[in-house]
């Protein structure tokens, strides 16, 4: 499958993390893993992209952490949509919607 | 199994200069997304050796230099009034009140007479007292959480602020002289005297105030190992 531009990736990031997070609580590595799998590895978050975004969404209180601990011990950080965020997707789908309609509208594509 | 906490505390050299909560946070995070990682690749049937190879190689693959400074960022934003301005400001306040008691006490900045008309204003009783407000500036900001270099920027922030006026007077100066008086600026004398000036009011300050934050952080790191 062709490859996405870099920037088309980063701008629809914070869309792909607010959906999935709207769902259900997930932690970072779900995250990662579910966009690979969803997008069929067209979207592929590495540490590198993930983990800023996710602590830039908390700061802006989009959405909160909190760390579970496993039955091995070890800790985890979850991270939850707040209504904040909640308020944050609306208009960011609603966009990107948009964005594909208008898209769709000049190349003629069924799906953008 | 490696121990996935010091390999990321070995990419990310940054954490050093973060708070030691933040550091944890990540070392701790970013660990248990290799582990969770390592684990997934278990699971799809990869040897042990296989996949611990994976994961080394998705750690050789990472940016950490981009990791580093995206989370630099934040940390800075994160909390930066508690634990920068604040403090900051605190030490900033501490001094000028101490320049205003020197002041009232008639102990005021030594002149040094330079050729040109040029001259270096030099407050050194003033600069003895600065390490206080330097150390008034570290020590709250390492209490609200702040990273060393939190702590050193609050520690010298009234250099900093004094820096910053004497830039922002230069620029109105020439703006007016420009625009407004239409008169130019001999650049042979203003140049020498704002460096002269940023040297007396900011950089020379701004040593003391650094060594009293660096002495203070020093001291409540030998209480907290004697702790």
């Amino acid at each position: 499958m062709a490859s996405v531009s870099a920037q088309i990736k980063r701008g629809s990031a914070e869309l792909a993390v607010l959906t999935l997070l709207s769902e259900r609580p997930l932690h970072g590595y779900e995250i990662a893993k579910q966009i690979e799998v969803q997008t069929g590895g067209v979207l592929r978050f590495d540490m590198a992209s993930l983990y800023p975004m996710l602590y830039r969404f908390e700061r802006k209180a989009w959405v909160k952490a909190e760390w579970q601990i496993l039955p091995n011990g070890r800790r985890r950080r979850c991270y939850r949509l707040t209504s904040l965020g909640r308020k944050q997707l609306a208009p960011l789908r609603a966009q990107w919607r948009a964005f594909f309609t208008a898209l769709q509208n000049v190349t003629g594509f069924q799906n953008a | 199994m490696p121990d996935w906490k010091q390999i990321v505390r070995k990419n990310l050299c940054v954490l050093k200069a973060c708070s030691p909560e933040f550091a944890d946070k990540i070392a701790e995070e970013l660990a248990s997304h290799l582990e969770d990682s390592y684990e997934e690749h278990l699971r799809s049937g990869l040897p042990e050796e296989g996949a611990l190879q994976r994961i080394l190689n998705e750690i050789e693959l990472c940016r950490w230099n981009w990791l580093a400074l995206r989370l630099l960022k934040e940390e800075r934003m994160t909390g930066f009034t508690r634990k920068v301005g604040l403090p900051g400001l605190l030490a900033f306040a501490s001094a000028m009140a101490m320049e205003w008691v020197l002041a009232i006490a008639h102990m005021h900045p030594k002149t040094i007479f330079l050729s040109n008309g040029l001259f270096l204003s030099l407050p050194i009783t003033w600069m003895c007292l600065l390490p206080i407000c330097g150390a008034l500036g570290a020590i709250v900001s390492r209490r609200n959480g702040g990273s060393l270099l939190d702590r050193m920027i609050a520690a010298a922030f009234p250099a900093e602020i004094a820096s910053a006026v004497l830039f922002v007077v230069f620029i109105v100066g020439w703006v007016i002289s420009q625009f407004v008086a239409d008169s130019g600026w001999n650049w042979a004398f203003v140049l020498p005297a704002l460096g002269l000036w940023q040297t007396g009011s900011a950089l020379l300050p701004a040593i003391p105030l650094l060594l009293g934050g660096a002495a203070a952080d020093a001291a409540n790191r030998a209480l907290a190992r004697a702790a």
